[in-house]
């Protein structure tokens, strides 16, 4: 080792310790109160007694520690033998400095929205007590500190070789702790503590990606795909028994489950296929008019009632006739033009079912007031509006919906991912990246494009019939250009051809809004910059497609370098890794 | 009423529309970009316009014909400086992006302006209020009794609309094809990378193209408030479909198919209103065929009444 | 071996989290409940397009809240206000709903300003036993159900202090033919189901009275451009051309009417009694007409009270079209439970007998007498015709709907 390499390895040990204490501070500033009243976020009023926040702090504070301790000593234990020379081969292994950035930018947020909250619900700075802003300063320390490190190699963790039994449990274990999680997250009310616990969970899954753990659970779930899938299903069978018999939760629940099993069909066409769809609420609205008409409903204007089954399958044969009316003139052409006719598909529609009235049109669906007073489904005498007790734990109306829609989720998920990976699947792929090339290789383009089209429908018409009996009422004012926009933008935020993306994206766009009610003034502004910078800086979602990043990506070779040093052989599928 | 009637309804309908169209033919020419976020200019120029009114006119209630021009000055300003902007940095950054992403940026910024607007507009001392529709000054001159003439009714607005449609026409085919940034704006749609190596700076190109169709969408947001004597921060989305439709009408990257398309519209909107008989007749389908022609046309003649140049962007 | 790692782990989280919340000296602070809280919820567009009036609601329940506290109108209960903004959207409603029925402390709803939202609040709140009170759905369907020749109560918990349609068409119809004596006007809608419903029921009246509808034209809500429907109309000559909507589309109506040659008057319902109608329709608007519930608010000394009350209160937006009644809609509510609150063990036990009591309120209010038939509608049918003077609504005529 040249001299000059030691002394760059010691300024990096002080900005180590720098950083170390920085995390300290945040630690030991938890004990101290953040807030003069009680009122605001969870009440961190007390001296030397934590408010569950507060403990969150501490957490994030040793896990930091934890890290940057560990890239401290690595270099000692490497130097040393036996068990701790081990140790230290296994640190190796880990991306200590990129999980402490991470975190170290989540408690650097975690302080900036606590004093932001405090300042807003008790008015002014001054209710701020000095815990605040010592933890302030500690983030402060540990994000400049953190920044300042070079990242060194990427975490190679996944190639640790595993017990299964480890890895199982892991999930497992991972699992529940999302369960908790998203339980405790919702049963915040506090707009300004549920954001904090949101930065929170972040900050541990960005620690976790950065460190390696992420990819070595992405090995493992990979390794495990049906227990991991299984697991995943249980987890959220079981989230409606955390809920206490409230339904305030579940209806939230319930609403970013349609929402999501809609964005996901959107994926099959604009994620796999390539093709964008602008006026896909149309198909939504299709299967909701559809399955409303024929429902029993007094307003219903059909008089013949089928069975729910046999409902939904129409509601989604409806909604895909309409995709092959729509797409087949206008598929041939090409793709900015398609963006164009579908949305104004999607006025067509609105403004059609606005007027069939009975004046301006027949009576199918009574214009703009829609169909009201749609009765709850009964399944063989299981009736979905009442409340049903299982295991001491009462199950309300929207309960019932959700296991519905768990299982429709579930069915439509199965679609996607056998479609992708089937030969279908790689013909969209194919079109997607290059339509010549494609049909010069004798891929069927406009059949393959049709059946995206006509197949997305077809699981927007199924989603929608369950939809119309959870609202109650199907007006056509649900089904408006801005509610495309939205899932075309729950695809683009998680993640474009990526199932766990659409679903992160579903919840974060309905989720969000319903905690954060008291700026849903800027809801829309939000958003639209939101649509903007992520297009600018990180257009492939936040779990992205691997291939589907590279094409963002062209010019980036580290990205490109990174996506062929993971795959273990070439032409492997990386879309259904869960993060 | 005479056939005349929805006739000149249509047209005057039909020139606004025109106007807009001929920002997203322009722009579409030289990048091959549906700039989606066109109509917000159309929007954020007839606000312009009003704040100039706001700001020069109001205190002395002043209505004269000559506040028009700076009205429209005032527009243009702003109708240009946003989409300048927006070109520049959200745009240009992702000019070899996959085609997905710059439409995807066009609905925020497109979003984003219209919250923009709602939002912080009323915010300005002395501005109103825009979260609802906003009363646009009545320029008598221009908005005054509606001239009767051979049994139809001509508004004044209407010549408004219509003169200003012409002598934008007349100002774009000499720019185009007189000036020197005008034949390099052609060079460039024809083949940037060659009109590149021919010294032609292609960014200061693109730009321009967004300012002159800004320039023109300001006109037609002035316009639409003296017609209609009322303005509103979603009257962009609309009027910008509709532009488009106009657009691919005529053939999108044709500048006279983009003022054709949009008069052809605008009529075929109006006759729809009157001649379509029995329920699917009226005003409540007039959209529906008007999109149902933009599907025909893309199906049957892709390129347009006026031919476009053949692009292929699947 | 896997099951016993996962038990293991479940076993250790929890602990985890059991020794979390163990942790720390807090000293469980009881509030010394020297009076219970029931709180009267408000779901209502609060931001968003029509905030302006949805805001005007909140604000006029928060006033008549207030005022009952001050009064201490119900012996040991306090009464607090608990606003949900639905954005005017049917799914965001339903949550607001959800979340408003899961809290114990909620007693009634006064709310919604849309029919479209009520659709879908309905069922929910009638679900957990929450008596509502609208200020402004006027869909008739709402309390009768879909076959008006067959009336039948839909859902037993809704209430609403405005008229219907049903009452405020025909009584514009009666107006114009009785009144004004005109016989031909020109119909438009603007398909949604305020305006679409209103203009059914003056179109029936007017021809049952005798009169002549020359045109039954439609626009679509986003219009601006109404020209050619005012060519067609202007060639039928109408005296008087009616027109179902809100004031956004009303005062641009008539403004173009009047520029393209067409010198009738605009007649249209509550939704048009705003000054911003007068504002979009500019200096030529004089003369047209509007209805709206209830005697002029000024004539009454309850409506006088309530308006230098609001005044006094210091609210940041106007009372706006709906406030008044949002006002009268929450003195309801207040009234019944004078009667349901004081024989209840808490705020949830008293939901039931808010609903009963309120079939039976009666009282006068800013608008007229509040009262509800066996449908929940309102049984005043006091209604008035407005017009424009000189840039300002003045009352014209009042009178009982027959």
């Amino acid at each position: 080792m040249t001299a000059s390499a030691t002394t760059r390895q010691r300024a990096y040990n002080v900005e180590r310790i720098v950083g170390l204490v920085g995390g300290l501070i945040f630690a030991v500033s938890a004990f101290f109160p953040w807030a003069y009243g009680h009122e605001a976020l969870d009440d961190m009023a007390y001296f030397g007694s934590p408010s569950p926040l507060q403990w969150f702090a501490v957490v994030m504070a040793l896990a930091l520690i934890n890290c940057l301790a560990a890239s401290l000593l690595e270099p000692t234990l490497n130097n040393s033998t036996g068990f701790l020379k081990l140790l230290g081969r296994i640190s190796k292994r880990f991306g200590w400095i990129r999980g402490a950035r991470a975190l170290a930018i989540g408690m650097l947020a975690y302080a900036v929205l606590a004093i932001l909250a405090v300042a807003l619900e008790l008015n002014g700075l001054v209710n701020l007590e000095m815990g605040a802003w010592v933890a302030l300063v500690g983030a402060g320390i540990a994000f400049g500190s953190s920044m300042m490190l070079p990242t060194g190699r990427a975490p190679f963790l996944e190639r640790i070789p595993s017990y299964p039994v480890l890895e199982i449990a892991t999930i497992a274990l991972l699992l529940m702790g999302m369960l908790f999680a998203s339980a405790y997250a919702l049963s915040q009310e506090d707009g300004g503590t549920f954001l904090m616990v949101l930065v929170f969970i972040g900050a541990l899954a960005g620690f976790a990606i950065g460190s390696g753990f992420g990819s070595w659970v992405a090995t493992a779930g990979r390794r495990h795909r049906t227990v991991l899938v299984s697991s995943a299903f249980l987890v959220a069978f079981l989230f409606p028994f955390t809920q206490n018999g409230s339904d305030a939760n579940m209806s939230i629940a319930t609403q970013v489950l349609i929402f999501a099993a809609t964005a996901v069909g959107l994926n099959i066409v604009v994620g796999l296929a390539g093709l964008l769809d602008l006026g896909y609420i149309a198909f939504l609205g299709a299967g909701a008019f559809t399955a409303a008409v024929l429902s029993e409903s007094a307003f219903a204007t059909i008089n013949w009632h089928p069975p729910f089954i046999v409902v939904m399958l129409l509601s989604g044969c409806i909604s895909a006739t309409l995709g092959l009316i729509i797409g087949s003139p206008t598929l041939r052409v090409s793709g900015d033009y398609l963006a164009i006719v579908t949305l104004a598909f999607g006025e067509i529609f609105r403004i059609t079912m606005n007027n069939l009235d009975g004046s301006s049109g027949p009576n199918l669906v009574h214009g703009s007031s829609g169909i009201p007073a749609i009765p709850n489904l009964n399944f063989f005498g299981f009736d979905f509006g009442q409340s049903h007790v299982v295991a001491g734990i009462e199950l309300g109306r929207f309960a019932n919906y959700f296991f519905l829609m768990l299982v429709i989720m579930s069915i439509i998920i199965l679609v996607f991912t056998r479609l992708n990976h089937s030969r279908i699947g790689r013909g969209w792929v194919a079109i997607r990246e290059d339509e010549r090339a494609a049909e010069a290789m004798g891929v069927n383009v406009f059949g393959l494009k049709l059946l995206a089209f006509a197949g997305g429908a077809f699981l927007a018409g199924f989603a929608g019939a369950v939809k119309a009996h959870v609202d109650v009422s199907v007006v056509p004012d649900q089904y408006v250009f801005l509610e495309s926009a939205f899932l075309l933008a729950a695809i683009v935020l998680g993640g474009m051809g990526t199932v766990m993306g659409v679903l992160l994206g579903a919840t974060l766009l309905k989720l969000v809004p319903e905690k954060l009610r008291f700026m849903s003034d800027y809801r829309m502004l939000i958003f639209g910059l939101l649509m903007v910078v992520m297009m600018r800086f990180r257009p492939e979602g936040i779990i992205p497609n691997q291939r589907r990043a590279l094409e963002f990506h062209v010019d980036d070779e580290e990205l490109v370098e990174d996506v062929e040093e993971r795959l273990p052989y070439e032409f492997v599928e990386f879309e259904e890794v869960p993060a | 009423m005479t056939f005349l009637d929805p006739l000149i309804n249509g047209l005057s309908l039909g020139s606004l529309y025109a106007l807009i169209a001929v920002g997203y033919t322009v722009v579409y020419g030289i990048v091959q970009l549906i700039n989606f976020a066109h109509g917000e200019i159309f929007m954020v120029g007839a606000f312009g316009a009003l704040s100039t009114w706001i700001v020069l006119g109001q205190a002395s209630a002043n209505l004269s014909w000559w506040m028009l021009p700076l009205m429209l000055v005032g527009g243009m300003v702003v109708g240009v400086t946003v989409a300048v902007l927006m070109e520049r940095f959200a745009y240009r950054p992702l000019r070899h992006a996959p085609r997905l992403a710059p439409l995807i940026t066009a609905i925020g910024i497109s979003v984003f302006l219209q919250e923009f607007v709602r939002l912080f507009y009323g915010a300005i001392p002395g501005f109103p209020d825009a979260k609802a529709a906003v009363v646009f000054p009545q320029i008598e001159f221009f908005t005054g009794p509606a001239i009767e003439f051979g049994g139809a009714v001509i508004q004044r607005a209407t010549f408004f609309t219509l003169g200003a449609l012409a002598v934008s026409w007349a100002f774009l085919w000499f720019f185009v094809n007189k000036t020197k940034i005008g034949r390099a704006m052609l060079a460039t749609s024809q083949d940037p990378d060659t009109a590149r190596l021919m010294g032609i700076d292609v960014n200061r190109i693109i730009t321009i193209a967004f300012a002159v169709g800004a320039a023109l969408a300001a006109i037609a947001g002035t316009a639409h408030g003296l017609r209609y004597g009322n303005i509103d921060f979603k009257m962009g989305f609309l009027a910008g479909l509709k532009a488009f439709t106009a657009a691919v009408l005529g053939g999108i990257g044709n500048i006279n198919g983009a003022v054709v398309g949009g008069l052809v519209l605008g009529v075929v909107e109006s006759l729809a209103t009157v001649y379509v008989p029995g329920q699917f007749g009226g005003a409540a389908w007039k959209d529906v065929w008007a999109f149902v022609l933009l599907i025909i046309v893309l199906v049957f003649r892709p390129q347009g009444i006026m031919g476009a140049k053949v692009v292929d962007r699947a | 071996m896997s099951k016993k790692t996962m038990v293991l782990g479940v076993a250790a989280l929890l602990s985890a989290s059991i020794a979390l919340t163990a942790c720390g000296s807090r000293t469980a602070e009881t509030s010394a409940a020297t009076t219970k809280t029931a709180k009267i919820a408000v779901i209502a567009p609060l931001t968003g397009d029509l905030s302006v009036m949805g805001l005007g609601i909140k604000n006029s329940v928060d006033l008549a809240i207030k005022q009952a506290n001050d009064a201490k109108a119900i012996p040991g209960w306090t009464l607090a206000l608990d606003a949900q903004d639905d954005t005017a959207n049917p799914d965001v409603g339903a949550n607001a709903a959800t979340k408003v029925a899961a809290d114990k402390s909620v007693v009634a709803v006064v709310g919604t300003l849309n029919s479209g939202v009520a659709q879908s609040v309905q069922p929910i709140l009638n679900t957990g036993n929450i008596a509502m009170v609208s200020p402004a759905n006027t869909n008739p369907s709402l309390t009768i159900g879909a076959d008006p020749a067959n009336p039948k109560r839909t859902y037993p918990n809704y209430f609403r202090v405005c008229t219907t349609d049903a009452v405020q068409g025909p009584f514009a119809a009666q107006y114009v033919y009785n009144t004004l004596k005109l016989t031909k006007v020109a119909v438009v809608n603007d398909k949604k189901p305020y305006g679409q419903g209103l203009a059914e029921a003056f179109a029936k009246e007017f021809t049952k009275l005798g009169g002549t509808v020359v045109d039954n034209a439609t626009v679509n809500k986003d219009d601006k451009d109404f020209s050619t429907v005012i060519s067609v109309m202007k060639s039928k000559s109408p005296e008087l051309v009616y027109f179902g909507t809100e004031f956004q589309l009303a005062g641009p109506m008539s403004s173009q009417m009047k520029a393209a040659g067409l010198n009738v008057p605009l007649m249209g319902g509550d939704g048009i009694y705003d000054d911003k109608f007068i504002a979009l329709a500019g200096a030529k608007a004089e003369g047209d007409l509007a209805t709206s519930v209830g005697a002029p608010i000024e004539s009454l000394a309850s409506g006088k009270s309530f308006l230098e009350a609001y005044k006094a209160a210091g609210y940041k937006d106007g009372y706006s079209a709906y406030g008044a009644y949002a006002y009268d809609a929450a003195n309801a509510i207040i009234a019944a439970l004078k009667v349901s609150l004081p024989n209840s063990a808490d705020a949830a036990a008293a939901r039931p007998g808010t609903i009963t009591a309120l079939a039976n309120v009666s009282f006068d209010g800013v608008t007229g007498k509040v009262g509800f038939d066996k449908y929940g509608d309102a049984t005043a049918k006091v209604l008035t015709v407005y017009t424009v003077a000189s840039g300002k609504w003045v009352a014209k005529a009042t009178d009982t709907a027959k």
